[in-house]
């Protein structure tokens, strides 16, 4: 039954993976450079998804407020931003992305953004709300563990893209399970993640066939869930907060490096990359 | 004009029938063609059930439409909140998510689970989307070969639901079309169009008739080769219908 299967996701595979190169000072980028000592320490981290869990356990004192982004038509702006100081979670997805970003950033400080509810119909909207809330309130990095394919929304959400990189500010993103096309997450200023099967937060590779440029573990990891509860769970949902905790790390030791400077450093720092330690 | 009121009598009897019977027009296959797509994806992955919920945008829920396997029989017409649980969250996100010791998640196990008498360890599940939206949620359930659901069971069961969302699509377009004929014949057998029935029922617009069932089976037909020939399908309709009013009705 094996060989009928698809695998989009064997580009991090140990037989496919290619073996990639740091070139002239690239390779002398370290990981003890790029975070070593790190904490995270005076980054903020929106987390946009179903909401977090401020009380979990696995989450100490690093939720540190948010806000709900609800659909709403009859307004110009199409969506209605509500502060929530004590942040909760749907689902447990958003839960699940905080508590990967914590246990890698530990000092690092987690707003919640949900823009997921009963209402489909606006909920792209309500994800290009939550994604420009957090651009204008002075957000480090964003973790996008969802997108939109809806085609008519590509230029709305590359607008933001780029609005988000002129401000300094990181955009994570999930790329979608399926062939399909998905956004942010297909754009260059976004850095875009995948699952490996490794279980090592620390272990992450660089694809050298974009769109999707990271790998990180998403196979069966032990995650925070709602209630105060936990779970294992499969999904490139959960590459992305590996990819963002590392991105808060170094954007902590190295306020001064833009999006596309982390990338280069992640890049340098990757598992397949030579030149790297 | 004697033969009329028999026609009259005749439609009205069809439309009682369709009322009594809640029976479409045209033949609906869908449910059977997802029994089969279910059946099929739980025997291909080993697991113990699987099903397809179909969301209901206007009441904020997701509705189970068929199942097969452990708890199918109580699962099939349950509704869930869209705000809640897996396939809430699926359907919220358009991501596939695998979850393994679903025990684990509280929310689910009472909310759901429960309620089916079968809670399952591992799950699977997976977005159905139908021109870039959401329409509904398929899930598999504990695979029986391992403790949980991987990376390519995931991009196989992407296929599976790329089948069943094309189904479900194509089934509530012929259930549309199903509610424009009816009314369309509803109207014919009202009383305020009664005085009308001469011109009503002449042989044009009977005809006329007969050719919109016509084009709804060659139309049928085709767009259950696959996609390609749908979308071709619906292509040459939009050019018939822009030439239709841009040169058809200078004539009439």
């Amino acid at each position: 039954m094996s060989d009928l299967r698809p695998a989009w996701s064997n580009q991090f595979s140990a037989d496919v993976l290619r073996e990639l190169r740091a070139f002239g000072p690239l390779g002398a980028i370290t990981r003890d450079w790029a975070w070593g000592g790190g904490t995270g320490k005076g980054v903020c981290v929106a987390v946009i998804d179903s909401g977090v869990e401020a009380t979990h356990p696995w989450l100490g004192s690093a939720v540190k407020g948010g806000v709900i982004v609800e659909y709403d038509g009859r307004r110009k702006e199409s969506v209605r931003i509500i502060d929530e100081p004590q942040p909760r979670d749907l689902f447990g997805h958003g839960t699940a992305c905080a508590g990967i970003i914590h246990k890698l950033a530990p000092a690092a400080d987690i707003y919640s953004i949900r823009v997921l509810g009963k209402d489909l119909s606006g909920r792209a909207l309500q994800f290009a709300g939550g994604l420009r809330w957090a651009i204008e309130n002075d957000m480090h990095v964003l973790n996008l563990s969802l997108s939109t394919s809806r085609q008519e929304y590509y230029g709305l959400f590359h607008e933001l893209a780029d609005q988000a990189y002129f401000k300094n500010v990181l955009l994570v993103s999930a790329v979608n399970n399926i062939p399909a096309p998905s956004y942010p997450s297909l754009y260059s200023s976004v850095v875009s993640v995948a699952a490996h099967a490794g279980q090592d937060p620390y272990t992450f590779y660089y694809n050298s066939e974009p769109p999707v440029e990271f790998g990180a573990p998403g196979i069966d990891v032990e995650v925070a869930w709602a209630n105060g509860g936990s779970m294992f769970t499969t999904g490139n949902s959960f590459a992305a907060p590996h990819i963002a905790g590392l991105a808060a790390l170094i954007r902590g030791k190295h306020p001064e490096l833009t999006p596309f400077q982390i990338k280069t450093v992640l890049y340098a720092c990757a598992n397949n990359v030579i030149g790297a330690d | 004009m004697n033969s009329a009121p028999s026609l009259e009598a005749q439609l009205r009897e069809l439309v009682l029938a369709i009322t009594a019977t809640s029976r479409a027009l045209l033949p609906l296959s869908g449910d059977q063609l997802l029994q089969t797509i279910v059946q099929a994806a739980a025997s291909i992955f080993g697991a113990a059930a699987a099903s397809i919920a179909l969301v209901d945008e206007s009441a904020g829920e997701m509705v189970f439409r068929v199942a097969y396997g452990q708890g199918s029989d109580s699962v099939v017409g349950m509704r869930i909140p869209l705000d809640q649980g897996i396939a809430g969250y699926v359907a919220n996100t358009g991501q596939p998510i695998a979850v393994s010791n679903v025990q684990t998640d509280p929310r689910f196990a009472r909310d759901t689970a429960e309620r089916t008498g079968y809670v399952p360890r591992s799950i699977l599940a997976m977005p159905l989307v139908a021109e870039d939206r959401v329409i509904g949620v398929m899930e598999v359930l504990d695979k029986l070969s391992a403790p949980s659901f991987g990376m390519q069971d995931m991009e196989l069961l992407g296929l599976f639901a790329r089948q069943a969302a094309l189904a479900i699509h194509q089934s509530q377009h012929l259930d549309a079309l199903n509610e424009i004929l009816v009314q369309n014949i509803r109207a014919l057998v009202t009383p305020e169009t009664a005085v009308d029935l001469e011109r009503v029922l002449g042989e044009k617009d009977a005809a006329k008739h007969d050719d919109v069932l016509e084009i709804a089976r060659v139309f049928q037909s085709i767009a259950g080769l696959g996609e390609r020939e749908r979308k071709a399908c619906l292509k040459i309709m939009q050019v018939f219908e822009e030439y239709g009013t841009t040169h058809l009705s200078a004539y009439e």
